[in-house]
Formats: C-alpha cells, sequence, structure tokens
C-alpha cells in the first residue's frame, strides 16, 4: 500500500513538471517606442462661381469671402502635426482672368499668410491649372497652425463684360496632406 | 519594474480559449465538473471546496498573436511588431480573457442511503473580457487614409466587451436510472462592472472622383455606441475612492443582477458507452447600477471650406456642421446584456475493466468500473461575430483507484495542436486536481496564442467511507 501510494506521488510529480513552463524574453518598455505616422487627406475648399454670378461692364472686379476653418482648434491634431501640404487646382471656363488669393487668418483677424494664384482668361481651349504643391513645415507650419479663418479674394481682370447670357465657370478646389506623427 | 512585468506576464498567461474547460467537462470524479455539465455522473455523500482554493482557472487565448509576437526582445522595431499583428489579423481574430475564482462551492447526497439525488452550491466570481482586432481601425491609425483612397474602414471592427460578475448558484441532480443521469443549476448573477460595445456599425470613406466639385469624396457614417454599468462613477473627477475595491463590493453586494440556468444530461446507451450533454450560462443581466451610454450616431460628409462670396447665404462652420451630424450623446437607459452560453456535449466509450482494491464486494451490487475510456467533445460558445466552436478528442484512464488521468486533443480557432492534460486524485479524503491546456505551448508561454490552467482542492466524503 505504501509502495503504492509512493508511487502515486511521483507520477503526480512527474506529470507536474510537464506544467513547468519557459518563456522567452520579453520586453514591456517597446511599448514606449510606439510611434504612429499616419498620412491623411482631405478637402481644404472649394468653390464653383458660375459667370452669371460676376456680371460685370469689363472693368475689375473683386470678390471677397470669408469662412471658419476649426481644423487647428483640436489640440491633439495641433500638437502632432509635423506637416502640411496643400494643393490647388483651378478650371477656368470664363472669358476673364482671375487672381485667388488665399487668406490665412488668425482669431484677431491678422493675416499670417497669403497665397496666390493666377489664371488666365478662358480661349476654347483647357484651361485647368494645377500648382505646385505648397508644403508647410517649420516657422511656416507654425503659422498655419494659428489659422482660424479661410480669406478668400477673387480678382477679376479687365476684359470682356460678362453679362446673364454669358457663360463659364471658375471653378476652385484645394487638399491638404497632413503628415501627423504621434508618440 | 519588474514587478510590473511579472503582472503583465501573469496578466497575458490569463487570457485564455474561449472558457471551453475541455479537460475538466466530464472529469466525474471532480466535483466541479457539475459546472461544466450539470447532468455529469458525479457522485457524493458530500463535498466541500476549500474555500478560494476549490477552482481557480483563467484562460487567455488569442487568435492571431502571442505575447511573443508583440514583446519579444529581438530588436525588431515594435512599431513594424504592432504593423505585422495588424496585417495578419483579420477583424475576426480576437483576444479573450477568462478567470473564475470559486469563493466555496459545496454538495451533498439528499433523502435515504440509496438515494442518488445530489444538490450542490456555490459562489464563483468570474472576469471576462473579448475584444476582436479592430482592424481597419488600426490600419488608418498607423497609415491615415491617403494610400487608402476608395476604401471604406469599418466601424463595426470596433467590438468589445468586460464584465467583472459574481455568480451564486444551486444545482440538483439525479441518477434517474442506470441508464439516465439529469441535472439543472439555477444561477443568480451580480455584475459589479460591465462595459459593452459590440453592435457598432459604420465607416470613414475617401474617394477621389474627377466629376465632383471637390477633391474628396469624404464621407463618415457612424453608428457607434458603448454602454456600461458599474463604471460611470470611476470616470468623474471627483471620484476619490480605490476602483478594485468599489468593483469588487459592487460585484458581491451592489450589482446590477442576472439570472440563467444550466441544464445537463449523461446517458448511458450501454454499460461502456456514454453520451452527454449540456448548456450553460444561459442567461442575461439586467443592467441597473451606475449607468452611462455613450453613442456618436449620424453620417457626416465632409466638404471643406466653401466660399458662396454671396454675403447673403454664408455657409456655416465646418466644424459645428460635424458636431450637429455625429453628436456625442450621453444617456442613462437600463440594458440587457445575454451572458456568453455555451453548448458542451460528448461521446464516451469505455473499455479495460479495472482491477478494485476492494477485496470484496460487500454490498452484493455488480458495477463494472472501466480503466479505459475514450472519445470526443463538441463545444460552442456564443460570441458577437460567430459562434466559437471546439473539437476535442480525449482519452481517461483510471490509473489507480485514487488518480485518473485525462489527455484532449483539441482543435479550436486558436490551435490546432491543442494537446491538454489533468489529473484528478484524491488522497484520503482530499481531491486535488490541476488542469492544464496547450502544454506543447509551456515549452514557451510567451509564443502561446492560448493557455488555460484550472486547479482546486475539495474534500469528498463517499459512501463507502462511512
Amino acid at each position: 500500500m505504501k509502495a503504492t501510494f509512493v508511487k502515486s506521488i511521483s507520477k503526480i510529480l512527474f506529470l507536474s513538471s510537464l506544467f513547468l513552463s519557459c518563456s522567452s524574453d520579453l520586453d514591456f518598455d517597446q511599448t514606449k517606442d510606439l510611434k504612429l505616422q499616419p498620412v491623411f487627406v482631405a478637402n481644404l475648399a472649394y468653390f464653383n462661381v458660375p459667370a452669371t454670378q460676376l456680371v460685370n461692364d469689363g472693368s475689375l472686379a473683386v470678390y471677397p469671402d470669408v469662412t471658419e476653418f476649426d481644423a487647428f482648434k483640436e489640440k491633439f491634431f495641433r500638437d502632432n502635426l509635423v506637416k502640411t501640404e496643400l494643393d490647388f487646382e483651378i478650371d477656368n471656363t470664363i472669358i476673364r482672368a482671375f487672381r485667388i488669393d488665399l487668406l490665412l487668418l488668425d482669431a484677431n483677424d491678422e493675416v499670417l499668410e497669403t497665397d496666390s494664384y493666377n489664371v488666365p482668361a478662358f480661349s476654347g481651349t483647357s484651361n485647368i491649372i494645377k500648382f505646385p504643391t505648397e508644403v508647410f513645415e517649420g516657422p511656416r507650419l507654425d503659422l498655419l497652425k494659428r489659422t482660424t479663418k479661410l480669406g478668400f479674394l477673387v480678382t477679376m481682370a479687365p476684359g470682356p463684360p460678362l453679362d446673364q447670357n454669358s457663360v463659364g465657370n471658375l471653378k476652385f478646389k484645394s487638399g491638404a496632406t497632413v503628415y501627423m506623427v504621434i508618440e | 519594474m519588474r514587478k510590473l512585468y511579472l503582472i503583465l506576464i501573469v496578466a497575458f498567461q490569463l487570457f485564455g480559449f474561449a472558457q471551453n474547460k475541455e479537460v475538466l467537462y466530464n472529469f466525474t470524479s471532480i466535483p466541479q465538473s457539475s459546472l461544466v455539465n450539470p447532468g455529469a455522473d458525479v457522485s457524493y455523500k458530500f463535498y466541500f471546496g476549500i474555500p478560494v482554493l476549490s477552482g481557480v482557472s483563467a484562460n487567455l487565448g488569442s487568435s492571431s498573436f502571442s505575447a511573443y509576437d508583440l514583446f519579444a526582445n529581438n530588436g525588431v522595431d515594435f512599431n513594424d511588431k504592432v504593423r505585422n499583428i495588424i496585417n495578419n489579423s483579420s477583424s475576426k481574430d480576437k483576444t479573450h480573457v477568462n478567470q473564475q475564482l470559486e469563493l466555496f462551492s459545496g454538495g451533498f447526497r439528499v433523502g435515504g442511503r440509496d438515494s442518488q439525488s445530489y444538490i450542490s452550491f456555490g459562489a464563483y466570481q468570474e472576469f471576462d473580457f473579448l475584444m476582436y482586432v479592430p482592424k481597419d481601425l488600426a490600419i488608418l491609425a498607423l497609415d491615415g487614409n491617403r494610400d487608402h483612397i476608395g476604401r471604406a474602414f469599418n466601424l463595426a471592427d470596433l467590438n468589445v466587451r468586460a464584465e467583472v460578475l459574481s455568480v451564486f448558484h444551486v444545482g440538483f441532480h439525479k441518477k434517474l436510472s442506470e441508464k439516465l443521469v439529469l441535472g439543472g443549476r439555477a444561477k443568480l448573477y451580480s455584475s459589479g462592472a460591465n462595459a459593452t460595445s459590440i453592435k457598432n456599425s459604420g465607416f470613414i470613406y475617401t474617394g477621389q472622383n474627377a466629376v465632383t466639385p471637390n477633391v474628396y469624396e469624404q464621407i463618415i457614417a457612424s453608428n457607434l455606441e458603448l454602454k456600461t454599468s458599474g463604471i460611470a462613477t470611476f470616470t468623474k473627477d471627483e471620484y476619490e475612492g480605490s476602483i478594485p475595491k468599489d468593483i469588487a463590493h459592487n460585484t458581491f453586494f451592489n450589482g446590477s443582477l442576472g439570472f440563467g440556468i444550466d441544464a445537463g444530461l449523461t446517458y448511458y446507451f450501454k454499460d461502456n458507452l456514454q453520451f452527454t450533454a449540456s448548456i450553460v450560462d444561459l442567461g442575461f443581466i439586467n443592467h441597473t447600477k451606475d449607468l452611462e451610454t455613450r453613442s456618436y450616431k449620424g453620417t457626416y460628409n465632409y466638404q471643406g471650406a466653401n466660399p458662396s462670396f454671396d454675403p447673403i447665404n454664408e455657409p456655416g462652420d465646418i466644424f459645428d456642421d460635424f458636431e450637429n451630424a455625429i453628436p456625442r450623446e450621453t444617456s442613462y437607459n437600463k440594458y440587457t446584456t445575454w451572458r456568453p452560453t455555451k453548448f458542451y456535449s460528448s461521446i464516451q466509450y469505455s473499455f479495460g475493466e479495472s482491477r478494485s482494491n476492494d477485496d470484496c464486494n460487500c454490498k452484493g451490487k455488480v458495477t463494472t468500473s472501466y480503466a479505459n475510456a475514450v472519445g470526443g467533445q463538441l463545444f460552442i460558445m456564443s460570441m458577437p461575430v460567430e459562434p466559437f466552436v471546439a473539437l476535442t478528442a480525449f482519452y481517461k484512464r483510471n490509473i489507480f483507484e485514487n488518480l485518473d488521468v485525462k489527455a484532449t486533443y483539441t482543435f479550436d480557432p486558436y490551435s490546432n495542436k491543442n494537446i491538454g492534460l489533468g489529473i484528478s486524485g484524491t488522497l484520503g479524503k482530499l481531491n486535488m486536481y490541476l488542469l492544464v491546456d496547450n502544454v506543447l505551448e509551456y515549452k514557451d508561454v510567451s509564443k502561446a496564442n492560448s493557455i488555460a490552467f484550472q486547479f482546486g482542492f475539495n474534500f469528498v466524503f463517499q459512501n463507502s467511507e462511512d
């Protein structure tokens, strides 16, 4: 009986040894190295103004507009944004030349930056211009981050008059590519 | 710091195999086997578990990655590891932790000396956590949307539930004849803390189409909801208590209550051919305490700024629009959660008559006992995305009168080479058991996709010993 007992104990011990385990060296400190670097694209602004909204006797005309722009209100976004690229495209099918000024305004309506884009008058052929990418890094990015409003100034150069029957549109579209680093 | 590592390692080891207790199931020399089949053919005059030590179990499971994949100290950049795991996971992959601790348990035979009716009871504490890999959202966080134009990131990938509860139960089983054992158990659940976010839907889409007036087409359709009970208090600024202490108190004394049942049977086609089936935790919890539900519901089409050059019809602020389109709402409604219901079934063939140490059979009844048993088991458990199904083959052997071993081989979503081992021995009246799952993984637990173990101590008093 005693032998049986010893035997069963040794069997238990033998089986228990199977349950002893090992583990590879793990390093949980690595979580500190986590660094997300997502790149997002988003619309920045667009408009589509028909010639009929720009009725004009042929002289120079200026059309202003200001819109609220709250993208940088979020601290998380501001703090982790490292670079921004803005792309602009203008498609003009109106028989007048234009200059579009984009103004970055801060909360006090101070102009932080002005970017100008010129497009010639429509002459019957495709009149789409893609402008070189505006890259915001360093001090220029810091100015961008203070932006709370976007100002648009459309200046129509002198040319043939426009009336209710004039055709064509001035189309503007712009997209932003934002580079974030989240650590 | 070392202590923290240890806690983390243990926490990871605690993840488990979807609560499939395939080694315990129908291991009838362990009284706790009636917790996975209240109709198990368990018999005793009476038993009681050693408080807090009668049933300790923990399971860790992660279907698409192991602790090693994420934390290996091998010089590979952590971000690359995260990216690899996300790339190799699908939104059906999940991480699951289940831990149970039996606080007390006991059982006794009712009726006369020859009665075969038993009542058992007990209480245990349970922690359950289930999260699916939020693959689409992880990719969005890692890459952003620039390289995924035309893709809709699925918000339904956000799928998580967590609960701490205590369970008080009373069961009854009766051997109606030599062929049939029937049993049932009633359970009172008390949930101390619950967080449920399992019915999300929606998407984040960025497309590009030359004919649209804008550069991108950007739509966020969101139907996100997180329901919590027993947690809202802790998120308030003025809260100054101890969270673990308060959760423990709520779990036992001030929880949201629920009710559930277990039912099961054992049927002998022949002396050595046995069939069993059981259903466990068919029940619900009605969450009524300290409720808070947060939701983000709505659709937003992001256009960017749109000057009209028309001073009369000025468009509004673009971000105000977002908050109006997908408002963050908080409500305090009661809600009901269903317990993860488990279904087990087995078929067992026994062979090889065992030698008995008894000198004589004084009762004059002739019962054959077998030394070996082989068979198969099926396990199904309800889960939010799709049910968890596991198939097990097992071999059970009675080595000595008081020592039983069981070996299992299980196919499940976490592993197709899951070998489990269990032993149950009795010294005098002390029953001890140790059940371990996925033994092959113990040579390096950090690489295991799932690990589970259970052990406990009981005092069992049998008829023949009076």
